[in-house]
């Protein structure tokens, strides 16, 4: 009689089983013949996650070989995560859109596959002289290729033509920071009442891109945060002389302010705003008035620090590389990148993309994109502080410090400095 | 309530007349073990284990995805306790635990006793005020980042009359905290105010009635009667509202990450940081740790006070 | 208090008046953040961009959902949270079930001793266990599974408390007659334990599903890509994505997450309330 209450619970963990079978038929989406299958992270939304899914739509398409899945795992911060958690759970994608200063950390540990076999091996008219030298740099690390870029950008100032307009200024971007505090001055408008109405700029604040544009500020000033060794330049004259002109304009001239997104600037908040060249194409789509993308202002020069993404192999199995290298030869060739261009706004990454006919006809009927590649000459990777795990997140302690709290300048970066080097001591050596 | 403390005397049936191990009370104590097995399994390995685990590994160095840890004794406690985010962070969760629990309780006491009365309308009332409880959080933090909105944000509309200045409440230093806590209170009120009403209807009606003949004004009513004879309940929603705040993740997660400079991180906020985010398992390990302790504490000091103070 | 009184004076009136006015602010004030996600969520860029803003767009935006819903694959975010939240509810209450039937009618010396330690574990938050327990499934390989959202989180104090409560105030007759009829304990639970215990196991459910509906850290955690997302953490990076997206669409997303826990609040809110001003339930 009892037995049967055993026989029971029995029936009930058979039960509890079956239910992960159905799980696990619920997650299972592969099957093992036929074409080989991988998996793709993208990130990125808006149009240029839209060019990314047309591609792979496009790539699937063309041939039988290999189906790409792609899967979207939000902003660049936090694809980088996921990766970290798929390492440590062992399960990771084949192809990644990686965030270009974090090549040498995944690198480093093993992570990602070095290409230089499938280079070597490819029997195609594949050629890798072919892409923009600048743009493959920071694919490689200690000798060997780890990624091919994609979808890179600079960072630009987007201008408000009409707020300059009206304040009696020329429809003429700042051409170096001095020029950009003038026309912030001059575009400023208060009520009576000493609300804002109005002010010059709006300074990116949050943890993907507040660095970026600094950095922007601080080569343009002759200076940089850190270089390859991992020294660490803050305090040093430039990046001091940038952060104290950020600040003065926020707390003494008060005509910025720090700015969480690119609302304020399409809101008519703040004539002009950082952006990356790929928010090219959804500025310009929502903007209710006339946007003139520029280069970031200069001081003692122009020089920028190459962002965006590349494409990096992580896959650990035979087959599924050579399917992943099939299709990131297909995402950065001429024809998928002049579309990616076209779309986006981001740089072409192959001499024979910037001669794609489509790209040279597009660039003569818009000639304000064409920016981006008139830029492309003042470029250079970015600090190698960005890789390590808290590198974004001291720098974004850094801006706040600066932007909210109205700290000395000077202090700032010499915490900042520590911070930095306490980091890549504790976290990287 | 949720337990009362005189129901955690043991199963009256389950301890029974000693006796020698007969076929039967074998039988029954394999079907025990086989019932509760599930259960016991379950929280050995995803409750009790974690606790004794985040203590090994709060000794070690490791990164989550390395093969190997590397054992540093007691280093990542130093560093945490040398640590000014961590002194921070300890500060932000106690000024939103105390603020959260004051403020919230008395505005859900002041309307359980309106609604206490014989009004019409209560259970109208009552399903409006309770309505947040049950409401995702991750989308009470989305609409009230946008009620926050330093330009166009519903909250203006109510301070820009007054002539105050509208702050940019998730920007700013002096204001991410409260804004926070301002979401957890209007979140929380429903509740408490259920569980207060809950108290107020077990007062007897008899002792307002004596207290009516004696002349006693509505205000003696509430300090001699009602307030002392609500203390169980005052005093478990304290608790539990404390605890609950210490605990806070995911509407500073959506609404501020935390910053700006820290001025919104809390505890489980910057344990996420360190375990998910930059991959300091040890040093996330020291630091739920230290959660754990602080809440076994104040639960422990629950038990001992609750006997002394509150009546029953 | 004044309802003792049934004398309708002035007095009477203006105690009257105030209770209201406090009650009706009250509401007003817990009510217009839902009230300004839904205006918002059918506005045009335009009218959200406005200040002193408008209570009622000038033309309804049905599109703006359209558009939200496209943002991200919301469609397999729903199905992941009702499986994950289904599946969650259906094995913590068979796992509370079983282990309150043995706290409430199998003889055993030592369960007192379980029963302590059970308790016990009531005490231990569960943010403390986020890394052992993630650790725990990645020797599984349960990361990014529903298994891994799930069972984690199905063990059960509260809920063997509370059906253990209830199954001890069954009268003991019944069980008897039970067992003359032959029936074994799994199955005296089943046909005559729990259908007893109806009324609290339905709030349970209801409750244990919101929870497991609402719930965002550990989901957050343990899943990596968009087809494992349940429903927060999708709307999560929906609004984390590098471009601008409008507040109107921000609020129709966080709408969708929102209908379906409003709809059952809405429907079995008597229910739910009362549940927990009965103790039936903790928060």
């Amino acid at each position: 009689m009892k037995k049967r209450s055993m026989v029971w619970v029995l029936l009930l963990a058979a039960l509890l089983l079956s239910t992960s079978t159905l799980w696990a038929a619920a997650e299972v989406e592969q099957a093992p013949t036929g074409p080989v299958k991988i998996v793709y992270w993208r990130s990125l939304t808006g149009v240029a996650g839209d060019v990314q899914e047309e591609l792979v739509a496009q790539f699937n398409a063309s041939q039988d070989k290999v189906i790409v899945e792609s899967q979207f795992q939000g902003a660049y911060a936090e694809i980088l995560q996921k990766l970290l958690a798929a390492l440590a759970a062992g399960e990771v994608p084949d192809v990644v859109l990686l965030d270009s200063p974090f090549v040498p950390l995944f690198a480093k540990d093993g992570a990602l596959f070095a290409l230089d076999n499938l280079v070597k091996n490819d029997k195609t008219a594949f050629n890798l002289k072919d892409y923009i030298p600048g743009l493959l740099a920071d694919g490689y690390y200690d000798g060997k290729l780890y990624a091919l870029p994609v979808m890179r950008s600079t960072p630009l100032l987007y201008v408000n033509g009409d707020m300059l307009a009206e304040a009696g200024l020329p429809r003429k971007a700042p051409a170096t920071w001095d020029e950009f505090r003038a026309i912030s001055k001059a575009v400023t408008k208060y009520n009576a009442a000493g609300e804002m109405i109005q002010v010059g700029a709006g300074f990116t604040l949050g943890l993907t891109t507040a660095h970026w544009y600094f950095q922007g500020a601080v080569y343009a000033y002759g200076g940089q945060i850190s270089d390859e060794k991992f020294g660490m330049h803050l305090s040093e004259a430039p990046a001091i002389a940038a952060a104290t002109l950020w600040q003065d304009m926020v707390f003494k001239d008060k005509t910025a302010i720090p700015s969480n997104s690119h609302d304020d600037f399409l809101n008519k908040k703040v004539a002009m705003v950082f952006g990356s060249t790929g928010s090219m194409g959804n500025l310009l789509s929502r903007a209710t008035f006339q946007v003139i993308p520029a280069f970031i202002p200069g001081q003692v020069q122009n020089l920028v620090p190459v962002g965006g993404a590349v494409l990096a192999m992580t896959s650990n199995d035979k087959w599924r590389q050579q399917a992943a290298w099939d299709f990131m030869k297909f995402m950065t060739n001429a024809e998928s990148n002049a579309k990616i261009v076209i779309k986006t706004g981001y740089m072409p990454v192959t001499t024979s993309a910037a001669n794609h006919p489509d790209l040279v006809a597009y660039f003569k009927a818009n000639p304000e994109r064409a920016v981006a590649i008139d830029q492309l000459k003042y470029t250079r990777p970015q600090a190698s502080v960005i890789s390590l795990g808290k590198g974004t997140e001291i720098l974004r302690q850094m801006v706040e410090k600066l932007l909210i709290a109205n700290m000395d300048p000077a202090t700032v970066m010499k915490e900042t400095d520590a911070a930095l080097l306490k980091e890549y001591n504790e976290s990287y050596k | 309530m949720a337990v009362k403390r005189d129901s955690y005397i043991m199963p009256t049936r389950g301890v029974g007349v000693r006796r020698g191990m007969t076929i039967r009370t074998r039988r029954d104590m394999f079907t025990f073990l086989l019932f509760v097995a599930p259960n016991f399994i379950l929280l050995g390995v995803f409750v009790f284990w974690p606790i004794l685990y985040s203590l090994i590994l709060s000794f070690f160095k490791w990164n989550m995805i390395a093969p190997k840890k590397t054992f540093i004794g007691f280093q990542n406690y130093q560093s945490l306790f040398s640590d000014p985010v961590f002194w921070q962070v300890t500060r932000n969760t106690l000024v939103l635990a105390l603020a959260t629990v004051v403020v919230k309780l008395s505005i859900s006491l002041v309307l359980a006793l309106e609604m206490n009365t014989d009004i019409r309308g209560k259970s109208f009332y009552r399903a409006i005020i309770f309505s947040p409880t049950f409401t995702t959080s991750v989308a009470v933090a989305m609409v009230w980042s946008w009620i926050f909105d330093p330009h166009f944000g519903l909250l203006k509309v109510f301070i820009s009359p007054l002539g105050l200045r509208a702050p940019d409440w998730l920007w700013e230093t002096e204001y991410s905290l409260p804004a926070v806590i301002i979401v957890l209170i209007w979140s929380g009120i429903g509740y408490d105010m259920v569980l207060f009403l809950a108290g107020l209807k077990n007062i007897p009606r008899e002792i307002y009635d004596a207290a009516l003949v004696d002349g006693v004004s509505p205000w003696q009513n509430f300090i001699y009667i009602t307030f002392p004879l609500l203390s169980p309940t005052t005093f478990f929603l304290t608790i539990t509202s404390f605890i609950g705040a210490l605990k806070a993740f995911d509407i500073i997660a959506i609404m501020t990450d935390g910053g700006p400079l820290n001025s919104s991180n809390v505890f489980v906020y910057y344990l996420y940081q360190n375990a998910f985010q930059w991959f300091k398992t040890g040093f996330a390990s020291a630091l739920a740790l230290i959660l754990f302790i602080l809440i076994m504490a104040i639960t422990l000091v629950q038990n001992r006070l609750s006997r002394r103070w509150v009546h029953y | 208090m004044e309802g003792l009184l049934h004398r309708k004076n002035f007095t009477w009136y203006i105690g009257r008046f105030f209770t209201h006015a406090i009650l009706i602010l009250a509401s007003i004030i817990i009510g217009l953040p839902f009230l300004w996600m839904i205006t918002t969520s059918i506005k045009s860029p335009a009218e959200v961009s406005m200040f002193p803003p408008i209570w009622w767009p000038e033309t309804v935006r049905w599109d703006n959902f359209s558009k939200a819903w496209s943002l991200a694959p919301f469609g397999r975010f729903y199905l992941n949270s009702a499986i994950t939240a289904g599946t969650g509810v259906i094995l913590e209450v068979m796992v509370a079930a079983l282990s309150a039937y043995a706290f409430a009618r199998i003889r055993f010396k030592y369960s007192g001793i379980f029963f302590m330690v059970m308790l016990a574990a009531m005490m231990i938050p569960s943010q403390v266990a986020l890394i052992p327990n993630y650790v725990v499934l990645k020797h599984l390989g349960w990361i990014n599974t529903y298994k891994g959202i799930v069972i984690p989180h199905v063990s059960s104090v509260f809920g063997a408390f509370l059906l253990r409560q209830y199954f001890l105030t069954v009268p003991g007759a019944l069980y008897d007659a039970a067992e003359m009829d032959g029936l074994g304990h799994f199955r005296t639970m089943l046909y005559i334990a729990l259908p007893l215990a109806r009324p609290v196991l339905g709030t349970l459910v209801l409750y244990l599903f919101i929870s497991k509906w609402n719930s965002y850290l550990w989901p957050l955690i343990v899943t990596n890509t968009q087809n494992m997302r349940t429903l927060p953490v999708g709307l999560a990076m929906v609004r984390s994505a590098e471009y601008a997206i409008g507040p109107e669409h921000l609020m129709a997303a966080s709408l969708f997450v929102l209908v379906p826990v409003l709809f059952i609040y809405f429907i079995a809110q008597k229910q739910l309330i009362e549940g927990i001003a009965a103790g039936a339930v903790k928060g």
